[in-house]
């Protein structure tokens, strides 16, 4: 009966793909009418940005950069003020995964009530009341970390525990924790089913599935997503400065402030150096751990 | 070992994979399933090994109604049911000695089965079960580096390790070199005559059901279409099994006199 549905479905000649749907018509002038109403609404404009004063502004204040303050004393302080940034985002980053790691599974369907793992449960409502629970406040927990920008985070906590290192590096772990257990959970999702299956018909136990089933599967992923995140992490250190979150940002802050041109043109190099460092460092532990 | 009475499998409350189906397996039996694709036979081997729940009917394993079972009970009967799948059903990045030590986690509280992971608990164990499918060589060796017919070895290896009751085979050679394909077969075979295991597979080669297994059943829309001894199935049983299928399959339509050369690649199996 279904298999004579499926063969008609089979045998229906395929719809014709020569015009663009109505529907792709629509999308794309939907897309098009956002793009003129983002244009009108960020006041886009190339005179404003290259003709008359600005351009000869620009040019002024791009001269005053140069040359770079490099007095050894001012280098050392930007070495200093760098290894703070690299510290930020490193432990930030570790933070991040610690948080991440042990919301995770909680927030993914098919290690909680649904699928495979769960075709033989008999059906005890409480229990399943429970882990939904368990679930639904996983997954929320993470997507309050994860919607609320990390310098918002940052403000907040500088209010709590006061300026420097400490509030920028919790505030970019506390972010990036939701971002990466979304990012985590949707691999945890996605794993391949058989092995998982096999598995349970040895039969193990859920937690036992999770260590010989699943984690191998996604460990490679989750590295991956972790150092790109570290990645995106080094430079939102250096904005997270600017709320007084300390390293790099904080001086360049104070720098801009103070009409320090020279030592600003140095702290942007720093920024450029290190962030080149880390997006080497992050590809390399990449292509070797993955 | 098995009794099934009108045991039925409805999925999305329409298709009907399994319908009302009766079978009785007893302890130490030897049988083949064979069937066009899509007649159930993966369904049915599903709800075997406790991994579905059937939509009606009862289904007894060794008396124990599969349906009453839930939590650590359900794990001991599932322990006691060794499965062999099609393929893909072993975890690629891992070793290969952890793949095949997976077949003890039903036995290994959880501590243990995570320190194996660091330490291979008991490497001597898959060492003897890897050489007794003939790749003991392979035991340190990742997973996915595996040709198709060495990781049907290790899946084989792991229901040793584990050391179930009743070994379920899913089309294991469907997936593997059709030169290899006896030769997993006889060793399935052998290996569960040596250990007294009650053996079910299923099998898409009519020529391997016939030629090794005593009993062969014949499953056709869910239902049984024949349950003999392999004697005693002839043309007229396959055809009707095998009728019905689209052009392509037609010429495949088994027959105990002539087997197809392409098809069967065991010519000596035909006697």
């Amino acid at each position: 009966m279904a298999n004579t549905a499926t063969q008609a479905a089979r045998l229906a000649p395929p719809k014709g793909r020569d015009f663009p749907s109505a529907s792709t018509l629509m999308i794309m002038a939907g897309f098009l009418t956002l793009m003129i109403w983002s244009y009108v609404g960020t006041e886009f404009s190339l005179r404003g940005l290259l003709g008359g004063e600005s351009a000869a502004q620009i040019w002024t204040y791009a001269k005053n950069l140069f040359p770079p303050d490099l007095s050894k004393d001012f280098l050392l302080k930007t070495g200093y003020w760098a290894l703070e940034t690299f510290a930020i985002s490193f432990l930030g980053t570790i933070l991040a995964v610690v948080i991440a790691l042990s919301l995770v599974f909680f927030s993914s369907r098919n290690l909680m009530f649904a699928g495979l793992l769960f075709e033989m449960e008999r059906s005890r409502p409480w229990v399943r009341a429970l882990r939904t629970g368990l679930y639904l406040g996983a997954k929320s927990t993470l997507n309050i970390l994860r919607t609320v920008p990390h310098i918002v985070w940052a403000l907040i906590l500088v209010f709590a525990v006061g300026l420097g290192p400490f509030p920028g590096m919790l505030a970019l772990g506390i972010h990036t924790g939701g971002v990466l257990g979304r990012l985590f959970g949707e691999v945890v999702e996605n794993v391949e089913t058989q092995p998982i299956e096999a598995l349970q018909a040895t039969g193990a136990t859920r937690l036992q599935i999770l260590f010989y089933g699943i984690l191998p599967q996604v460990l490679p992923d989750f590295v991956a997503y972790t150092l790109y995140r570290w990645e995106v992490n080094i430079r939102e250190a250096v904005i997270l400065g600017y709320v007084g979150a300390g390293g790099l940002g904080q001086q360049i802050q104070i720098a801009i402030s103070l009409f320090l041109e020279h030592r600003l043109l140095t702290l942007i190099l720093a920024i450029y150096i290190i962030v080149t460092l880390v997006d080497h460092l992050s590809a390399s532990l990449r292509n070797r751990l993955v | 070992m098995y009794l099934l009475d009108r045991v039925s499998k409805v999925f999305d409350g329409r298709t009907i994979a399994v319908n009302e189906l009766d079978l009785k397996v007893r302890r130490g039996e030897k049988l083949a399933m064979i069937g066009q694709s899509g007649a159930g036979k993966t369904t049915l081997f599903r709800m075997l090994n406790l991994t579905i729940p059937p939509t009606s009917g009862t289904l007894l394993f060794d008396r124990l109604d599969i349906g009453r079972l839930a939590g650590r009970r359900l794990r001991e009967v599932r322990r006691r049911i060794g499965t062999v799948y099609q393929q893909h059903n072993l975890v690629p990045r891992l070793q290969v000695v952890h793949n095949v030590l997976s077949g003890k986690l039903g036995a290994w509280p959880l501590w243990r089965a995570v320190r194996s992971l660091i330490r291979p608990a008991e490497a001597e164990l898959a060492y003897e079960a890897l050489s007794q499918v003939g790749i003991p060589e392979k035991l340190y060796d990742r997973t996915e580096t595996l040709s198709g017919g060495q990781q049907q070895r290790v899946a084989i290896a792991r229901t040793l390790v584990q050391n179930p009751e009743v070994i379920l085979a899913d089309e294991p050679v469907s997936s593997v070199d059709p030169a290899l394909a006896a030769g997993i077969v006889k060793l399935l075979i052998e290996l569960s005559e040596t250990y007294r295991k009650t053996l079910i597979m299923n099998l898409h080669s009519v020529d391997l059901a016939l030629a090794h297994f005593p009993r062969v059943i014949g499953l056709r829309d869910g239902k049984i279409s024949f349950d003999l001894p392999a004697a005693e199935v002839t043309d007229d049983h396959l055809a009707t099994l095998y009728a019905g299928s689209e052009a392509e399959t037609a010429e495949e339509v088994p027959s105990r006199a002539e087997p197809h050369p392409v098809r069967s690649c065991q010519p000596h199996l035909t006697s």
